[in-house]
């Protein structure tokens, strides 16, 4: 093989394969990077609500004056449920069912104090709720009740109620090892539950149970036929379009319009990246049209050499072997050093993150890897395949 | 391989011809294993094309040519590296050496992709052609005379069962051109090959069991 080599080496343009390697190298960290961001961003939206789908709005309608003096009944009605269902925004339209029996919860901070509260419960559908799948189901005769509390609750605790007694804060973590105990009654009966806490929402203001618990227990403890929801949770396809504003105020129907911003940050930036990343294909594109130009160039410079070569008694593989190493190991390296850079750049992101967001959750590059080396893949077999085609030719070519 | 036969063969470009007389083109001939043949000619006749075509280098021609009865147009890329390697070795007119290499790594480069003959008996034979001082020279800083004798070694480094060998002795004198002949047949004869040679003038003397005129 040495011979080959140092036969076959003869007129590679250095200029031109590191013109290759530096517009590959571009092309492959923005796309890289742009996955990696996207991921990073993504686990940073996920752990503020990792149970919760993003792109969806908590609708309900406005409560006015003349609601509280008139009594008028803000509930949905059927029609207006099916209006909204129909609209092309949506995706997805799920109730809020509340409870209609007694709640009662009550825990304990060691031996600082105990609470106890009346409270209430909600649910929306199951498929509303993403992760935790595994935490989120009531098995009606058990005793333990899965809940979702508001994350505004903890901070108001932390913040206002133990910063004013002294008393001990907590965090989600400990919260979570913590049981409540769920009094609830109705219907002449009464039955104790441990509440397990598995997770917090800053999204949701409510407190929520598992859609097969209140199913179960508004029938149970229920006082009276089933109340009309006064809120619906909808998935919309693109929280950027300007019908879904018009179409709430029209209504007058009222959402939490931070939720419906955080959604079209989080939609923008997934077009942003998108095109980020539609660019560095392009670059790579190029890079790619670079190389096989440069490799043709080559084969064509050297097109009496590889004949020889042939007559010899070379096969066409071994006579491709070289530019085949030369072109993929090119692709490696590349690789290499995009990864490499795509590392230093998230350090230095994610130490920005980790000084906004706390409770961050460092995703892991797999999804970064797997693209690299897919797209390190296809390169190199398209290299591979041309090279050998191009040998063939001249193998075929005076075989007229 | 035994058996090279030639059937009807004739180069496109004198498919318009028809004052041809020829031992070879339209004629159904056979070149056996084990003998020696020359071909004569004059310039312009097709030498050079008859050989590309036998080695498969070149299928600009009408009719046939069969190795043991298997016509060559069937034959697949492996096969032909294959017998390129094991049974049929060629010494071109224009040599097609490397000119970046050296006169041994020229030879090497085949003999390390067959490794059939051993160093000693290479060097033998760049001593026994006298251009053993050039064994690291560039082949573009030989003369053609030179680069003739590096391309009969580099042809014999490798099995064949027959030899092709273009107008090999063009640029030598006497001497040389009958010490080449005297390795060509010894390397022949020892492998039961037959061998073809082409001339259009002088010719290397070995010899020859049939003498065609093309």
């Amino acid at each position: 093989m040495n011979l080959v080599w140092k036969l076959l080496r003869q007129h590679i343009s250095i200029p031109q394969f590191s013109g290759f390697f530096m517009a590959n190298l571009v092309g492959m960290v923005i796309i890289l990077l742009g996955v990696q961001f996207y991921a990073d961003v993504q686990a940073l939206y996920d752990s503020e609500d990792s149970f919760m789908k993003s792109d969806y709005l908590i609708v309900n309608k406005k409560i006015g004056a003349m609601t509280t003096i008139t009594g008028k009944s803000n509930a949905f009605s059927q029609d207006e449920i099916e209006d909204i269902k129909k609209q092309n925004f949506v995706e997805k339209v799920g109730m809020f069912a509340s409870s209609s029996f007694d709640v009662k919860a009550s825990f304990d901070i060691q031996e600082f104090a105990s609470f106890s509260t009346d409270m209430f419960f909600e649910s929306v559908p199951d498929d509303f709720i993403d992760v935790m799948a595994e935490n989120w189901h009531f098995v009606s005769g058990e005793k333990r009740i899965p809940i979702i509390l508001p994350r505004n609750y903890l901070d108001l605790y932390n913040f206002g109620y133990a910063q004013s007694r002294s008393l001990p804060k907590l965090s989600e973590g400990i919260l979570g090892a913590m049981k409540l105990r769920i009094a609830v009654s109705g219907n002449g009966k009464y039955d104790v539950y441990d509440g397990d806490i598995v997770g917090f929402s800053s999204r949701l203001n409510t407190i929520l149970v598992p859609w097969e618990f209140m199913d179960w227990a508004n029938k149970e403890y229920g006082k009276s036929t089933a109340v009309s929801p006064t809120r619906m949770i909808v998935e919309v396809n693109n929280p950027t379009d300007e019908n879904i504003a018009s179409y709430l105020q029209e209504h007058n129907y009222v959402t939490d319009q931070d939720k419906l911003d955080a959604s079209k940050t989080s939609f923008v930036l997934r077009v942003i990246v998108g095109i980020v990343m539609s660019v560095g294909l392009v670059i790579s594109i190029l890079a790619f049209y670079i190389l096989m130009l440069s490799v043709y160039l080559l084969v064509q410079k050297n097109t009496s050499k590889l004949e020889n070569l042939l007559l010899v008694g070379y096969s066409p593989a071994k006579v491709s072997m070289p530019y085949q190493m030369l072109t993929v190991g090119l692709n490696v390296l590349v690789f290499l050093f995009a990864f490499a850079i795509v590392i230093c750049v998230r350090n230095l992101y994610v130490g920005m993150f980790r000084s906004f967001f706390t409770d961050f959750n460092l995703p892991s590059m797999w999804a970064t890897v797997v693209v690299g080396v897919l797209l390190l893949l296809l390169v190199s077999v398209s290299n591979v395949i041309a090279v050998r085609r191009k040998v063939m030719s001249i193998w075929k070519g005076k075989n007229l | 391989m035994e058996k090279i036969d030639l059937r009807n063969v004739l180069p496109d470009v004198f498919s318009q011809r028809t004052d041809l007389s020829s031992d070879i083109w339209m004629q159904d001939v056979s070149f056996e294993k084990g003998m020696t043949y020359l071909v004569e000619a004059n310039s312009g006749t097709g030498k050079s094309s008859l050989c590309s075509y036998i080695f498969g280098y070149r299928n600009d021609y009408s009719g046939n040519i069969l190795f043991d009865n298997t016509d060559i147009s069937t034959v697949t890329v492996n096969r032909w590296v294959e017998i390129r390697k094991r049974s049929l070795s060629m010494l071109w007119q224009e040599l097609r050496l490397f000119p970046e290499l050296t006169a041994m790594e020229n030879v090497d480069i085949k003999n390390k992709l067959t490794g059939f003959q051993k160093r000693k008996k290479i060097r033998e034979w760049f001593e026994m052609l006298g251009i053993s001082d050039k064994e690291n020279v560039k082949i573009g800083r030989m003369s053609f005379g030179q680069q003739q004798r590096v391309a009969l070694i580099r042809a014999l480094c490798q099995p064949f069962d027959f030899i092709l060998v273009d107008e090999p002795v063009s640029h030598l004198d006497e001497t040389n051109s009958e010490i080449m002949g005297r390795i060509l047949t010894e390397e022949a004869r020892r492998q039961g090959a037959g061998v073809l040679v082409t001339s259009i003038g002088r010719r290397i003397e070995v010899n020859y069991d049939k003498i065609f005129r093309l």
